[in-house]
């Protein structure tokens, strides 16, 4: 008895807390989305499953998912890619890497917003530096912000720049703690810089590895701040994401049960995500 | 030159490239801020730069916009919905780590899928609430949803934390006629403090920079925090006067620099114990 007592005294303010403000909200939001809201005259209809009818049977949000699944996979696989080849590369201990390390560091914890905003003045197609740089060495103008075509891909360019450093941590503190031992077997049984790195190192490293995707797809998946800050989700929508639009139909065009559909698409499918990714977490250590 | 000597060198390239890569954006913003409205316009830009100017950009920003306003409002929701973040998190840590009960892991992980259910799902309920609550521009009305966004993260790695303090230690101090709450507060909490930081850490990188929940709870630049503010630059304005707003960017970039460098280690730390945003 005295140890429930103990429970409730530790946990009970922060369970409480949370189903105030994230689990009233979350199961607010699922009744809403089988509702219509009239801003008018401020009231709400029970529709059933109508938005979620008017959802799956609009092209609009089908291009959304597609957006969203192509910065969720091809950004994050870049990340990982990226971000381990960076992990390696300062494996080898140069002098000077403690600096650019902590420089390297820096761009994921700036706001988003404001990372959109620098990135808006350095892909400017007047005077920003990045086409400068690009006309220097032989290329044309990139429309990098206005062209449709290409709007989504400097997204994932910018959301790479900012969360590379991400996968780059958690791979990189996953290398420094394998034991050394065991590639200077490989060293000495002759194997190749890319065997040892093709059999052993990767093969160590992939839980991180699949950690660091798992973590960053999920919230590559809820992008928003970005996509506010950089493009407001243009042009011509090629840079809306789930997020944006649940966020425009909601705050703006006030369809609050329709925004509610989409964001429960949403929470549906991070579940999914999180799902996967606890097996990867270890969350309580008698759990392993 | 033996081959070594060229990796050497290669490598050192690559460094240097990856630090620029990694910079490169500051230093172009930092330049543009320093520019009349006009001379923002010259490709590439010229490094000739007038006291005057910038003087005069950075005092419209702070003086005329209202930045120290914006800090100010940053660092008191930042500052409470953290302490309270920790207050409520750091027992719940302690119990999941130390207290055996009916599918404690089940409920550590409930909590902790929190940190990943996409802000848009809950930000219109929650501004309805903030609303009926009568707290729309107020601190509070930023306060109380931030808390419950950064809580899951702060239970999570304090779990961690605890985790890794050897339960004879809290058993002894029960022995010693402590109660479960003075063992907490007297002997774990002491030897918890690098997690505590960590937690703090995390917390406020997360608080300082949301801004989708925030955007419509405050809408006067009285109570607008930094990327609120920064987000009604964008938007409001057009044309953008870009040195102006460059200015704004870098503001914005000293606050988390400066902090960055006392916490790093605790960055590092945090994230590899899953923790980020």
């Amino acid at each position: 008895m005295q140890r429930r007592g103990e429970v409730l005294l530790l946990l009970g303010p922060c369970v409480l807390y949370l189903v105030a403000f994230s689990v009233y909200p979350l199961v607010t939001s699922l009744f809403r989305s089988f509702e219509d809201y009239n801003s008018q005259q401020n009231t709400w209809r029970w529709i059933g499953l109508g938005n979620y009818r008017q959802l799956f049977s609009d092209t609009e949000f089908w291009h959304t998912v597609e957006h969203t699944a192509f910065l969720t996979f091809g950004g994050v696989a870049l990340q990982v890619v990226l971000g381990t080849a960076l992990a390696l590369f300062f494996n080898q201990r140069l002098r000077g890497a403690t600096l650019v390390r902590g420089l390297v560091i820096l761009p994921m914890l700036l706001t988003p917003v404001v990372v959109g905003l620098m990135w808006r003045a350095l892909l400017n197609p007047d005077w920003g530096m990045l086409n400068w740089l690009a006309t220097q060495v032989g290329f044309h103008n990139v429309q990098w912000l206005t062209d449709p075509s290409m709007a989504l891909r400097t997204l994932i360019l910018v959301d790479t720049w900012q969360w590379t450093p991400f996968v780059f941590v958690v791979v990189f503190a996953r290398l420094q703690a394998l034991p050394v031992d065991v590639f200077e077997a490989g060293e000495v049984d002759g194997a190749t810089w890319f065997k040892r790195l093709r059999y052993l190192t990767l093969p160590l490293l992939m839980p991180a590895i699949a950690f660091a995707a798992i973590f960053r797809g999920i919230d590559a998946f809820r992008t928003f701040d970005l996509v506010y800050g950089l493009t407001n989700g243009g042009p011509v929508r090629s840079t809306s994401t789930l997020s944006f639009q649940a966020f425009q139909n909601g705050f703006q065009y006030f369809h609050y049960g329709y925004a509610s559909a989409i964001a429960y698409v949403m929470v549906i499918v991070a579940i999914v995500g999180v799902t996967v990714m606890l097996r990867f977490v270890r969350v309580r250590r008698e759990d392993i | 030159m033996s081959a070594h000597t060229v990796g050497r060198i290669v490598s050192y390239v690559v460094l240097v490239l990856i630090g620029l890569v990694a910079l490169a954006p500051f230093v172009f913003l930092l330049i543009i801020s320093f520019k009349s409205r006009i001379d923002v316009l010259e490709v590439p830009p010229s490094l000739h730069f007038s006291t005057a100017q910038i003087r005069e950009n950075y005092s419209q920003v702070i003086n005329d916009k209202g930045f120290l306003t914006f800090i100010k409002n940053s660092v008191i929701v930042t500052g409470v919905a953290t302490l309270i973040a920790l207050g409520l998190g750091i027992p719940a840590g302690y119990a999941f780590s130390r207290l055996k009960f009916r599918a404690s892991g089940h409920w550590a992980s409930t909590i902790l899928s929190f940190r990943f259910m996409p802000p848009v799902a809950v930000a219109i309920p929650i501004y309805l609430m903030i609303r009926d609550l009568g707290l729309v521009n107020s601190y509070l009305g930023l306060i109380l949803p931030y808390v419950a966004f950064s809580l899951p993260l702060v239970v999570w790695i304090m779990i961690g934390f605890f985790d890794e303090i050897p339960r004879e230690i809290d058993d002894a101090a029960l022995v010693d006629g402590c109660s479960r709450a003075s063992a907490l507060f007297r002997v774990l909490l002491p030897l918890a403090r690098p997690g505590m930081m960590v937690a703090a850490t995390f917390g406020v990188i997360f608080i300082w920079n949301e801004f989708l929940v925030g955007l419509y709870i405050v809408n006067s630049s009285s109570r607008e925090t930094i990327p609120i503010a920064a987000s009604a630059l964008l938007t409001v304005e057009s044309p953008i006067d870009w040195n102006l707003a460059a200015a704004t960017g870098i503001l914005t970039v000293i606050p988390v620099l400066l902090f960055s460098l006392f916490v790093q280690r605790y960055i590092v730390r945090g994230i590899t114990a899953g923790a980020v945003r």
